[in-house]
């Protein structure tokens, strides 16, 4: 079990050459509707992402197939090298890829600091076993789990909130705590989805800023959003996608000037 | 008076056992379980037929499978272990990652056709008549006590067993398992997106809160020395959802309230009390009140008399 530092951390093997998350020629289909036709991409070491498209273009299906809430119809998901293309979403995360939801996900009967410490101690440190038989060794582990939840907060500025439950919060509070329930189990990928849906203009700002930390940290971050001038603000490269193909993959400023992506947002 | 006492105690004991296996799947898991009782029937069944000895075959008055006469206390580990062997079976198909409404409609309907079943197959445990003549765990040790004494050392026993689990729970509940279990039950995809397994947590609630009905089956039918299916009608489950609603779900303590409350003072004094009215009237005025109380309570406490309590952390108290 990898519990973070006093910073955001990086955990998980060291750095390979190749890239982090390779999604190749991915289809998703519903029933007869496909929503996602042969998507390729590539998340490289340290990189933002910013996925991006009208409505119905097939982002949110994407994110969900990556995660595996969606199963993939067809093609491969490689994280790290390793094919998780038909693996659940425990097994995803426990190689070190989380994600938030469109709805904001939190444990709302769960304070925030259980919201962080259920993330630190993870499967692991949740063993039916170990909770019924373990004695000094899992009380030094959740110790050092409750310490990084402190150092976690602390870095977030809210440990003021450590003690409200989940569903007392205001929406972009909420966006936090599922921001760093993520990276208590330090990932290594992120996936946003819509992140900024809900929250109050002073927290997108500050919600910008920490992706830019954690990305800083070695984090690499794949977010679907709306809101273009937060894609511009953060995003090292964005993936254009319409009517579910992948139209362009690009620079945020070569993207826009792309004929395809104009045609895909104002047709 | 004495008499009267000691068989509510035994009673609350039993139906303690059966509230924090439910506060245990439904407060901290979410598992909508309407088959609670079922579980309970699976442990009684067990602890009768293998305490009854063997079924002498055509002619005896009552026909079961797996008769023998396993010496006390191997009956109660028997139920315990057929209480989650069920869970186990049902569990694996009524927890896969389906709504929980459809969960608690698949529970509620298996429960109903084993009831079917159990009263139909006569030769599995003699049907609609149910199984008498089961013996009392040590009632040749303890033949010195009188009826009354006996009475009270297997209050005395089924206090000794309550306390054991309520060790259990409490620690389960407190844990890092009991957390994780309630992080499922909040968000499941949430949950899994840390490295959670929901269905593989699920399972492990429903499959203890199975042992521990199995367990307070086997102690009630050795203290009635008899049971059958109408001991477990699907109301007793109700009756158990609404005592731990009324006391608090999620807190330890809250649901053993509400079972003080339900179960004993609603549901078990009133059959000591002299008639009232016509035949039957009491008893169906009990159910009544029960959903009404179940009503109540979730329109003006919806967190019960003893909410689940609020876990403070100080970054003070930190080492």
């Amino acid at each position: 079990m990898t519990v973070g530092g006093p910073a955001v951390t990086a955990g998980g093997p060291a750095v390979t050459a190749g890239p982090v998350l390779a999604v190749s020629e991915v289809t998703v289909r519903f029933g007869g509707v496909v929503a996602v036709r042969d998507a390729s991409l590539e998340l490289r070491e340290k990189e933002v992402v910013g996925l991006i498209g009208p409505n119905g273009a097939g982002k949110s299906s994407l994110i969900g197939a990556l995660g595996g809430q969606i199963p993939v119809t067809r093609g491969r998901v490689l994280l790290g090298g390793a094919d998780i293309t038909a693996a659940p979403p425990h097994r995803r995360a426990r190689l070190g890829l989380c994600r938030t939801f469109q709805l904001t996900s939190t444990f709302d009967d769960l304070t925030v600091f259980e919201n962080l410490l259920v993330a630190a101690l993870g499967a692991d440190g949740s063993r039916l076993r170990s909770s019924l038989a373990g004695g000094r060794a899992r009380q030094a582990r959740v110790a050092a789990a409750m310490d990084s939840v402190w150092d976690r907060l602390t870095e977030f500025d809210m440990a003021e909130v450590a003690n409200l439950y989940g569903s007392e919060l205001s929406g972009g509070q909420r966006r936090l705590v599922e921001i760093m329930r993520c990276l208590m189990r330090s990932p290594r990928v992120l996936l946003l989805d819509e992140p900024m849906v809900g929250v109050a203009p002073h927290l997108v700002e500050r919600i910008q800023g920490e992706c830019q930390r954690i990305r800083d940290s070695g984090v690499s971050i794949i977010i679907v959003e709306h809101a273009l001038e937060v894609v511009q603000a953060i995003c090292d490269r964005v993936v254009v996608m319409a009517s579910g193909s992948v139209v362009a993959q690009a620079t945020y400023a070569e993207a826009m000037s792309s004929g395809a992506v104009r045609e895909a947002y104002f047709a | 008076m004495s008499f009267y006492i000691s068989t509510l105690l035994v009673y609350f004991f039993v139906d303690a056992l059966l509230a924090w296996a439910l506060n245990m799947q439904f407060g901290w898991g979410g598992i909508p379980n309407f088959a609670l009782i079922m579980f309970q029937a699976a442990g009684a069944y067990a602890a009768a037929v293998v305490s009854l000895g063997p079924d002498t075959g055509a002619g005896a008055f009552q026909r079961y499978v797996f008769g023998s006469s396993l010496p006390f206390p191997l009956p109660l580990v028997v139920a315990t272990l057929a209480g989650g062997l069920l869970a186990l079976i049902v569990g694996s198909f009524s927890l896969r990652r389906i709504r929980r409404d459809y969960q608690a409609a698949i529970l509620l309907i298996v429960s109903l056709i084993v009831t079917g079943l159990v009263t139909n197959v006569v030769g599995l445990v003699n049907g609609s008549n149910g199984l008498t003549g089961v013996p009392r765990p040590l009632s040749g040790v303890l033949s010195r006590l009188t009826y009354d004494g006996y009475q009270w050392a297997y209050a005395a026993w089924t206090a000794v067993i309550a306390a054991a689990v309520y060790l259990l729970v409490a620690r389960l509940g407190s844990s890092p398992w009991g957390r994780a279990l309630r992080a499922v039950r909040d968000n499941e995809d949430a949950a899994a997106t840390i490295g959670l397994n929901p269905v593989s947590l699920r399972l492990q609630a429903f499959v203890i809160g199975g042992m521990i009905c199995g367990l307070s089956g086997g102690l009630l039918a050795e203290f009635l020395a008899s049971w059958s299916p109408a001991a477990w009608g699907y109301a007793e489950t109700f009756a158990v959802f609404t005592a731990i609603i009324l006391g608090g779900v999620g807190n330890t303590w809250g649901v053993v309230l509400g079972t003080l409350l339900v179960q004993v003072i609603f549901l078990q004094v009133p059959t000591f009390l002299p008639q009232v009215g016509y035949t039957g009237l009491i008893d169906a005025l009990q159910w009544v009140l029960i959903g009404s109380l179940w009503l109540v309570c979730l329109a003006i406490r919806p967190r019960g008399l003893i909410p689940a309590r609020r876990p403070v952390v100080s970054r003070e108290a930190r080492r």
